[in-house]
């Protein structure tokens, strides 16, 4: 019974959507584990990569787009790099990221989440990242202020954080550009 | 040495910040090499990420921006920053071989881009383009003795098909390069590890994980020295040091050093000018203590 009720949970389309939306072929693995034998955040996921193709190829869309795993990737390639049948989760993961955002599912990792928009706010704001603003940026949106407190001052104090963002001409066209990627 | 050959340089934001040793090493260095390294003109952020989703094409703009402005000025753009290289050659790439993005982007950007730019990392110039053997001629003080170990990290190396850099498993430029100096090249097998990166700010944990690995290996196999090309990298693996120690009690700190500060010595720069002040655990007393300043 209890199986049956499983597998009313599962999302048939999930496997082919997840397919098409990263253009790999998920079906191909054979559970090998070289990806999440490489992978240097996997000790931290709560899914790992091999794992979350299996849970993919089984239509646990809630699972997979509500884990952390997605959100600790960070695009290193080496899994892609290793894999025997070609698949690149690198790739993969970029693309459930974002099936996650069009589902309005929340990042279970919030913090990165936030990291990434402070990051692209300080280019909307000045053409280039401005590690300052965007670090304190970062800290307002996540509430974190103590972590990395004491590397950001020996930064700060070897004169590797400039208080004032250095300008560029063009800000306008960019503001321009940002406006029309909402559209 | 023939004419003067000068490239269109993109620095990136790191480099006017966190990184201003890696640039102006660099800069210093290809003067003594023969070449300058001319700075793209208001210059805008790469976006610091390939986006590997397939229908992405705004990650794809900051990047596209900056090959098109480059090409208006000329026709080979060098960069120093890992992130930025593997970002910006990814995409003059796609931007070559994919026609429907090319136009999408192209009128994004309101420019006529067709990806006819030759993208070089810094490394890639000294090789290729000036040649191993040619700097060792201009070596005045050889780093004998110098056990250095040379860490590529995920950047220039990843994905392999598309950065075609060197070998995806075991690179050995970035050793030709130490040993054109006079060093010793120390191998270990973490040297193409990824660092953990970004995720030092979110979960620093991973980032100390991953520095301990990499440094702890090194170490294991008789580095003195660590060498990076990449400043998130070296964020991670020097700036962390402290937390790497905190967590793990025998853990011995060891400098690390980018690539450009190793050729300005050896080249005979004085020790003053490569920066070696901003590096978070102090080289100076092993450069000392080898003779090398």
């Amino acid at each position: 019974m209890e199986a049956i009720t499983e597998m009313n949970k599962m999302d048939a389309t999930f496997l082919e959507e997840a397919k098409k939306r990263s253009g790999e072929d998920l079906s191909l693995c054979y559970q090998c584990l070289k990806c999440t034998a490489g992978c240097p955040t996997a000790p931290i996921m709560d899914i790992r990569p091999n794992n979350i193709i299996r849970m993919i190829q089984m239509g646990m869309k809630q699972e997979v787009l509500g884990s952390s795993a997605i959100w600790l990737c960070v695009s290193c390639e080496t899994c892609g790099t290793r894999c025997p049948n070609k698949i690149d989760i690198g790739v993969l993961m970029d693309a459930l990221r974002e099936m996650a955002i069009d589902e309005g599912i929340h990042a279970k990792e919030k913090n990165i989440h936030l990291l990434h928009e402070a990051f692209i706010d300080s280019i909307r704001r000045g053409g280039r990242v401005h590690e300052a603003t965007m670090l304190i940026d970062y800290k307002l949106r996540s509430k974190d202020f103590l972590t990395d407190l004491v590397p950001g001052m020996m930064l700060f104090m070897k004169g590797k954080i400039p208080l004032l963002p250095s300008l560029v001409k063009g800000r306008g066209e960019i503001k321009r550009i940002f406006e029309r990627c909402k559209k | 040495m023939g004419s003067i050959m000068d490239y269109l340089y993109f620095p990136g934001c790191t480099l006017y910040t966190k990184a201003k040793n890696l640039d102006q090493t660099a800069r210093n260095c290809s003067l003594l090499l023969g070449f300058e390294l001319k700075e793209l003109p208001n210059w805008t952020c790469c976006g610091a990420t390939f986006p590997l989703a397939t229908d992405n094409i705004m990650a794809l703009l900051p990047p596209s921006r900056i090959l098109a402005r480059a090409r208006q000025e000329g026709t080979t753009l060098t960069t120093l920053c890992a992130i930025c290289f593997n970002v910006i050659k990814r995409t003059n790439r796609l931007i070559q071989n994919d026609g429907e993005k090319r136009e999408k982007i192209n009128n994004f950007i309101e420019m006529n881009y067709q990806g006819d730019l030759r993208v070089l990392h810094y490394l890639e110039i000294l090789k290729q383009e000036i040649g191993f053997p040619q700097i060792k001629e201009r070596v005045r003080k050889p780093l004998a003795g110098l056990k250095a170990a040379a860490y590529y990290g995920c950047m220039l190396l990843r994905p392999f098909d598309e950065m075609g850099f060197d070998d995806k498993e075991r690179p050995t430029l970035f050793e030709e390069f130490l040993e054109a100096m006079g060093a010793e090249p120390v191998d270990f097998p973490y040297k193409i590890e990824c660092c953990g990166s970004f995720q030092s700010v979110g979960s620093p944990e991973v980032a100390t994980e991953c520095g301990y690995k990499i440094l702890g290996s090194a170490i294991k196999n008789g580095a003195e020295v660590v060498v990076s090309t990449c400043p998130m990298c070296t964020f991670n693996i020097d700036h962390k040091q402290s937390d790497i120690k905190q967590k793990y009690l025998d853990f011995k700190s060891i400098p690390v050093l980018y690539f450009t500060q190793l050729l300005g010595m050896a080249m005979g720069l004085d020790y003053q000018t490569l920066g070696f002040e901003q590096n978070f655990v102090d080289p100076l007393p092993l450069l000392k203590e080898k003779g090398f300043i």
